[in-house]
């Protein structure tokens, strides 16, 4: 229904637009006294104010000032009588009206400017639903840059809470979830703060919700009003919801993705909630779980590499004590042996000699077991010291060659050197490299049959020179610079080409191999390739089967980084 | 004739010590565990000392400190012998001031060796810091 205002204190006028109002259906209020002017514009909302100029001692500027003043979007039409007036006027009026205006060109202009309030009404409207819409799309939008940003759950309700807070303006939120040891945490977030009755309602309520989103299956949860820990934030504290909160619009989600769940929210509020927040609440509450879905799997990654962690310890812990207590046994077993084969407790008859030769070799070996488990326990417990100190690399192949010579004659293996001279000194631990050569040499004796040669030889190479099996590319692709390149060749039974990356791999069983005739634990190469590591060396190998094996190292020339690690 | 403490827990390597040792002519005391040890080390003042590492009560550690924190014991050369083949627990060793250290399994020739170094005739067991 239109609703039309006039201002004006002539009789006549007066009559004229209350007939004309009636004719149309418009309602028309009429008042001349200008002080209830101001009381009639701000109580009743009018669509048109007609506004009589020839009035008694008031300037009609000022009455439109005032009534733009009370509603500044009043439509206001001049009904002009014949005197002149303030031109100023104009400036703030949508109409005239003058004397000559029969009544339809009348009609027609109150018409015009209601069409046109109604169009900008309208048109102010959709602004205001527009800038509404972005707002909330700004909310949603920092809300999910939100969730990207965190793998921490309690987090992420938080931000799922400040986001509904802002698109919603919630009075009350009260948000389900589970802790670690899938307790049942109940976050409330109130404007208001809650007395123990309402306390105990809400969580018979949530309760009964969470139930419900579980009706025919089994809950993932075990929840009741007893187990609930309850988190309160009160916005403010000195004022106390009622019961009256239950009358409020309310709406309610889980929070879940699939067969995920992780929980459930409910929103009160004292106004209704509009199908926008209710789009807005359920984009929010499903958006939350993906993250929330993420954040989990984070949880139990770090459980499961704590774990293993842990396990990985006991592991290095066990081999480390169990290498101890065999140590002391193979003692007083070597010791026994060692005192009969001296010939302290009487003459030996070759036949005995034999057999506590056999036990005293067999005791080395069991040592020389236990010494590459307690060594590989140490370098993966990262409890390996090493020290570093410049090395002449020909100072540690004579070294190794002549402690192995008695072995290498046994079998009558020719062992050759090959040696480039001048070669720069690098800063290396000189003992774990004697390890790392006596292992090679002695496995290139071990498997080399008798009577043949075995080559030790060391060269100056650069990254781009070096060549090596296709298999290791990935190990060695790394190499950059200048290396002292140390390879052992045999004239042994050889490895097979889908076997080279293997022998460096603990534990490690070659199939047709002679390690486990010739015996060993099987850990000396890998032993050696984390030695060499430690250096920021490398290991590999090339072979051809039945014609031997050549085993190369690598350290590079170019020390800083070893130097860096020695200072540590 | 040289009197030589030696202080282990394990039986069987007293034993093969002794025998060895005493065929070769030293005179040899035993104690089984470290409070023993560290009394008769007190009593007798032998010419040297064999010390295993791990011993209940007092251990090997601990003896070694004790007696070469005293002027009264500090030239007693101590062998000791650990069950640990690693730098580190040399490290600790070297601490307590012990002067040789045995890998456990170790050679008896090499113990013998090590004992003759530090109770030779030019060494009358007054000198501990020389070195082969």
């Amino acid at each position: 229904m239109v609703r039309i205002f006039l201002v004006a204190e002539n009789k006549d006028i007066i009559c004229k637009y209350k007939k004309l109002c009636e004719d149309n259906s418009y309602i028309l209020t009429s008042s001349s006294d200008i002080d209830m002017i101001e009381e009639i514009i701000e109580a009743e909302n009018f669509d048109l104010i007609l506004l009589d100029d020839a009035l008694n001692s008031v300037n009609p500027l000022n009455i439109i000032k005032k009534i733009k003043s009370i509603k500044d979007n009043s439509v206001i039409i001049l009904l002009k009588s014949e005197k002149d007036f303030d031109k100023d006027i104009i400036k703030h009026i949508n109409g005239i009206i003058t004397k000559d205006f029969d009544e339809n060109l009348i009609l027609a202009t109150l018409n015009i400017n209601l069409r046109s309030k109604n169009s900008l009404q309208k048109l102010s409207n959709t602004n205001k639903d527009l800038a509404e819409s972005l707002y909330r799309l700004n909310t949603l939008y920092n809300t999910s840059s939100q969730f990207a940003g965190t793998l921490d759950k309690e987090q992420l309700l938080e931000y799922m809470i400040d986001g509904l807070d802002k698109s919603l303006s919630f009075s009350l939120a009260c948000t389900l979830s589970f802790c670690e040891d899938n307790t049942p945490l109940l976050l409330l977030n109130s404007l208001y703060e809650l007395s123990d009755e309402m306390l105990d309602a809400i969580k018979l309520r949530t309760v009964i919700n969470y139930k419900s989103l579980f009706e025919n299956k089994k809950a993932p949860y075990e929840i009741n009003e007893n187990n609930l820990k309850i988190i309160k934030n009160v916005k403010y504290p000195a004022n106390r919801f009622n019961f009256t909160l239950f009358q409020f619009d309310n709406m309610f989600a889980p929070i879940a993705l699939g067969e995920n769940f992780y929980g459930c929210i409910e929103v009160f509020k004292e106004n209704h909630f509009t199908s926008e927040d209710a789009k807005c609440f359920q984009t929010i509450a499903q958006q939350v779980s993906l993250p929330l879905k993420s954040a989990t799997l984070y949880q139990e990654i770090i459980e499961t590499n704590k774990k293993l962690e842990k396990l990985e310890k006991l592991k290095s812990e066990f081999i480390s004590i169990v290498s101890h207590e065999l140590r002391t046994p193979l003692t007083s077993i070597k010791n026994s042996i060692d005192i009969l084969l001296s010939g302290r407790c009487g003459e030996k008859t070759p036949a005995s000699e034999k057999f506590l030769s056999m036990a005293k070799q067999n005791v080395a070996r069991l040592s020389g077991i236990i010494n590459d488990l307690l060594d590989i326990s140490k370098i993966e417990a990262g409890k390996m010291d090493f020290h570093f100190k410049p090395v002449d690399i020909h100072t540690i192949i004579d070294y190794v060659k002549s402690a192995l010579s008695g072995l290498a004659k046994e079998k009558s293996l020719n062992i050759e050197t090959l040696e480039t001279e001048n070669l720069p000194e690098i800063l290396a631990d000189s003992q774990r490299l004697e390890q790392v050569l006596t292992n090679l040499l002695s496995n290139a004796i071990k498997f080399t049959p008798e009577g043949k040669r075995i080559t030790i030889k060391s060269e100056l190479k650069n990254s781009a020179e070096i060549k090596y099996p296709s298999c290791f590319t990935d190990e060695l692709k790394k190499l950059n610079g200048d290396y002292i390149v140390v390879s052992v060749e045999d004239e042994g039974i050889g490895i097979q080409e889908n076997d080279l990356l293997h022998v460096f791999d603990k534990f490690a069983q070659i199939e047709n191999s002679l390690s486990r005739k010739v015996g060993g634990s099987g850990l000396g190469l890998p032993i050696a390739k984390q030695l060499l590591e430690a250096h920021n060396g490398s290991i590999w190998c090339e072979s051809e089967l039945n014609k031997g094996s050549k085993f190369y190292f690598a350290l590079p020339v170019d020390m800083s980084a070893i130097r860096e690690k020695a200072l540590v | 004739m040289k009197k030589i403490l030696i202080v282990d827990d394990e039986q069987d390597i007293v034993e093969s010590l002794k025998f060895v040792l005493e065929a070769t002519g030293y005179n040899c005391f035993t104690a089984l565990n470290g409070e023993d040890g560290l009394k008769l080390a007190k009593e007798l003042i032998p010419d040297l000392i064999i010390l295993d590492v791990m011993m209940p009560k007092i251990n090997g550690y601990k003896i070694s400190r004790l007696l070469k924190f005293d002027n009264k014991y500090k030239n007693i050369p101590i062998l000791m012998i650990t069950a640990r083949s690693q730098a580190e627990d040399k490290l600790i060793g070297e601490e307590t001031g012990a002067d040789e250290y045995i890998t456990k399994p170790f050679d008896l020739d090499d113990v013998l060796r090590l004992v003759e170094k530090y109770l030779s005739k030019e060494n009358d067991g007054c000198s501990n810091k020389q070195n082969a």
